[in-house]
């Protein structure tokens, strides 16, 4: 095979449609228009099957099939020889191509026509460029492997969670050029996601959530495959799918709801790429932008494999956090305090914490803080450690799994949003202080 | 076979695929480059690059038998002819405008798809020495505009 198919991968995004051409077991000719093929390896595509048309009797009758594609960026066709192996119905691959196709549904004028039946996954025999003139393609938006190596040295260089995080997020703007983002964690025993950082929105949506399942960055959690769309569909956005997510399990008290997540309501490109690693989802990646098919099988593989660096990083600096030795008891004497008082409200039943009656967290975020400011009230404690506050019986920690680390930088990054003068800062490995700059009255409910 | 309205609609800015399978059941496929009726409206000419098309000419002097394709891409709207009696004939130069014709017709209709004029008119770059017709008679006709009625077959029509 003289062509690879990961270098023609621009032909399978619809922009030209396919042609598909199958034979009856009488040698009669078949031809149809395909809405998508997707790339599943360089011997393998997947077609999309909505209907059961003559195109699929063939299929089913052992018909070998032709495609014609043609690239949008050169003019150059390519007839590929296929066979077909099996349909699959479910997984990963079909939730791939399922979202894929709500886009260019949505984009064609035919929502609620055409719709994903099954994935037909075909082997390639072979692939000719058919003779004529082609153009030379536009150059990329830039060179990923270049993004990917400079991004690699930058994780490499972090010493812990928070400035790992922070570092991506730069990295993601700096080096790949992406203008909206959210980097969201998993919640493994709630089933959520929550989200840790931003980039491109008016208000970061720290510490807001989205079910696992909902919308494109609840999928690819749930499937753990990036999910990509090119084009606006209701059928994906967030707003929608989480509202139907929630009335769907009855849990809706149980999400985040007080911070509403960040997000393009008119996103037309959609990215979400899991962050696994040690065979557990950590997070999600997501990015998004307002143009049509901004994000591509290039810039697919590029952030996929940052991801995969991005989660070896976080499982380090949380395990390196977590079983970090406990320090030698040193209480710094904390600053005195001035100014009015700050009145912390804790209500007990989901942990939520309310400062001045202004929601700022719930859950084990909140139940962190107020073991925290409880012990700075009582006895003027400001050094803390994630090993004490993982025994601490008060906090209820579900496990390792957990993220801890990660819910500490949740809670910093809230306060810092908040201003309202209590801050957490890391102090060594798995060690952080808190700094309580006014006087607390703390109110239990 | 085709009605009016048919008729009509294949000679607009459509894409156009022409398909002809081989004896071991492989089918190959070529774009055209327009088309025009010809017996009194009975038969269909499709404009073909022999350069692109060496396997489907094979195949359609083999068999004869040939599935067509007519697609408006801001509509979906969507037609396949088949026809028993193909035969290849050699282009005549007054043909020439319906070629130019369908090409203008079809950048009009893809430019606000967002396609580059650039790409079509490479995609539909020809020479004269390099075409010929391939003319058949429709015996069956199926809308494949995508939907419930896809794969339906059209009746005869006066």
């Amino acid at each position: 095979m003289s062509i690879r198919l990961e270098t023609i991968r621009e032909c399978f995004e619809g922009i030209i449609p396919g042609h598909i051409a199958t034979s009856d077991t009488e040698g009669t000719p078949n031809l149809a228009y395909l809405s998508q093929v997707q790339f599943v390896d360089n011997t393998h595509v997947a077609l999309s099957y909505q209907f059961f048309n003559r195109t699929r009797q063939n299929i089913l009758a052992d018909s070998p099939v032709r495609l014609l594609l043609t690239s949008h960026l050169t003019a150059a066709q390519y007839r590929l020889t296929l066979k077909y192996l099996r349909t699959e119905t479910a997984g990963p691959l079909f939730e791939q191509m399922r979202a894929k196709l709500a886009g260019i549904a949505s984009h064609t004028g035919m929502a609620g026509v055409f719709q994903l039946l099954g994935s037909d996954i075909y082997r390639i025999l072979a692939i000719e460029q058919v003779a004529g003139p082609t153009i030379a393609p536009p150059p990329p938006p830039l060179n990923y492997l270049t993004a990917l190596r400079r991004a690699t040295n930058r994780l490499a260089g972090c010493t812990n969670l928070e400035g790992l995080l922070e570092t991506a997020v730069d990295c993601l703007v700096d080096e790949f050029g992406i203008e909206q983002l959210m980097l969201l964690m998993h919640d493994e025993g709630r089933g959520r996601l929550y989200t840790l950082a931003s980039h491109g929105y008016p208000v970061s949506g720290i510490g807001s959530e989205i079910p696992v399942g909902a919308g494109v960055i609840g999928i690819c959690a749930r499937e753990r495959c990036p999910i990509r769309i090119g084009f606006m569909t209701s059928e994906y956005a967030y707003g929608r799918s989480v509202r139907a997510s929630i009335a769907a399990d009855g849990h809706g008290d149980a999400l985040e709801s007080a911070i509403p997540l960040p997000g393009l309501p008119e996103a037309a490109s959609q990215m979400a790429v899991p962050i696994t690693a040690a065979g557990r989802l950590l997070g999600v990646l997501y990015v998004e932008s307002l143009a049509d098919l901004h994000f591509g099988y290039d810039e697919e593989d590029a952030l996929v494999a940052f991801a995969a660096l991005l989660g070896l990083a976080m499982l380090h600096h949380q395990q390196a956090d977590d079983f970090a030795d406990e320090p030698a008891a040193s209480e710094e004497d904390s600053p005195p305090t001035g100014g009015p008082p700050l009145a912390v409200r804790h209500f007990a039943a989901n942990d939520s914490i309310f400062l001045d009656d202004d929601y700022l967290i719930k859950g084990v975020a909140g139940a962190i803080l107020w073991v925290l400011l409880s012990d700075f009230a009582e006895r003027r404690r400001t050094s803390f450690t994630n090993k004490g506050l993982r025994v601490d019986p008060r906090i209820r920690l579900p496990g390792v799994s957990d993220n801890l680390e990660a819910r500490l930088v949740l809670l910093q990054r809230r306060l810092e949003e908040r201003d309202t003068g209590i801050r957490l800062s890391k102090t060594g490995r798995g060690r952080f202080s808190l700094a309580v700059n006014r006087p607390l009255t703390l109110l239990e409910s | 076979m085709l009605d009016s309205d048919n008729a009509a609609f294949i000679q607009t800015g459509v894409s156009i695929s022409l398909a002809a399978s081989g004896g071991d059941r492989l089918p190959s496929m070529s774009r055209g480059l327009g088309c025009k009726l010809v017996d009194g409206g009975r038969q269909v000419a499709v404009f073909i690059k022999p350069s692109q098309s060496a396997e489907l000419l094979d195949n359609i002097r083999r068999s004869s038998r040939v599935a067509n394709v007519f697609s408006l891409p801001s509509s979906n709207r969507t037609l396949q002819l088949k026809g028993l009696d193909a035969r290849i004939q050699p282009f005549e130069v007054a043909d020439l405008p319906i070629i130019k014709a369908h090409i203008a017709d079809f950048v009009a209709e893809v430019l606000p798809l967002g396609l580059p004029e650039e790409v079509v008119r490479t995609l539909f770059a020809y020479t004269v020495d390099d075409l010929v017709m391939v003319v058949y008679t429709p015996v069956a006709a199926f809308s494949q505009t995508p939907g419930p009625k896809a794969g339906e077959a059209l009746d005869a029509k006066p």
